[in-house]
């Protein structure tokens, strides 16, 4: 708490609380991501798949993702990297020319 | 500033206790899933700090107030959390305000060595400051 605050002490009350409510936290992200995922299928074992799942479906769990992000294959990510690419070079073309003919 | 996130890391021992104990019995999590709860508390703790933080200065005050941090919840849209927190949170501060109480009579019944001192024990406190 105190890296991320600029001045004012942190009560007791404070700090109870905030552990309290952390403690929830922890208990809701298991609970929700369990009955998302594991109660539908017979298998009970939670894994990360389903907390990144429950992280993209949650719009007040936003903030976690870039913490809990969905895993994707190499092969997958190659491929969104080829259509950035694509993207980017339909724009790029006249400026790529142009720094060329700087080059040279 | 710390440098990763990694060294807020809140102990692993309580985080798989809390997990266990909202799990049914028999349910496993994947050592995957545990570590990334574990990110995720430290990051909500963080996340609830500056954002009551943010609100107490908006309101003009410097120390942030257990008020501030129940209204945050609720505007993050954890409102679920606000009617056990307020719950644990009198409690907490009967708990306190007892603790206090027994204090101050403890020190009552030491300075006259008499356990029935309450009823004069204002005379008493006033007595033994008076004698130090």
């Amino acid at each position: 708490m105190k890296s991320s605050m600029d001045t004012g002490l942190i009560t007791n009350e404070v700090l109870f609380l905030m552990t309290k409510c952390t403690e929830l936290f922890v208990q809701h992200l298991a609970r929700e991501a369990y009955l998302a995922s594991c109660a539908k299928q017979s298998n009970d074992t939670l894994k990360y798949e389903h907390l990144s799942q429950l992280v993209n479906k949650r719009k007040n769990l936003e903030f976690l993702l870039q913490i809990v992000p969905e895993k994707i294959r190499v092969h997958e990510f190659q491929e969104m990297l080829r259509l950035n690419r694509s993207n980017a070079s339909d724009d790029d073309d006249e400026s790529c020319t142009e720094s060329e003919s700087d080059d040279e | 500033m710390v440098e990763r996130i990694e060294d807020l890391n809140l102990p692993n021992a309580v985080i798989a206790r809390l997990i266990k104990e909202a799990l049914p019995d028999g349910s496993n999590v994947s050592k995957e899933a545990r570590a990334a709860i574990a990110k995720a508390a430290s990051v909500f703790a963080i996340f609830i700090t500056s954002s009551s933080t943010a609100l107490a200065h908006k309101q003009n005050h410097r120390t942030i107030t257990a008020k501030d941090i129940l209204q945050t919840l609720n505007e993050l849209d954890f409102e679920s959390f606000v009617p056990s927190l307020t719950q644990d949170l009198e409690v907490y501060r009967k708990m306190v305000k007892d603790k206090k109480e027994s204090k101050a009579n403890n020190k009552k019944d030491a300075s006259t060595g008499d356990a029935i001192a309450s009823s004069s024990s204002a005379v008493v406190v006033a007595d033994s400051e008076e004698a130090a």
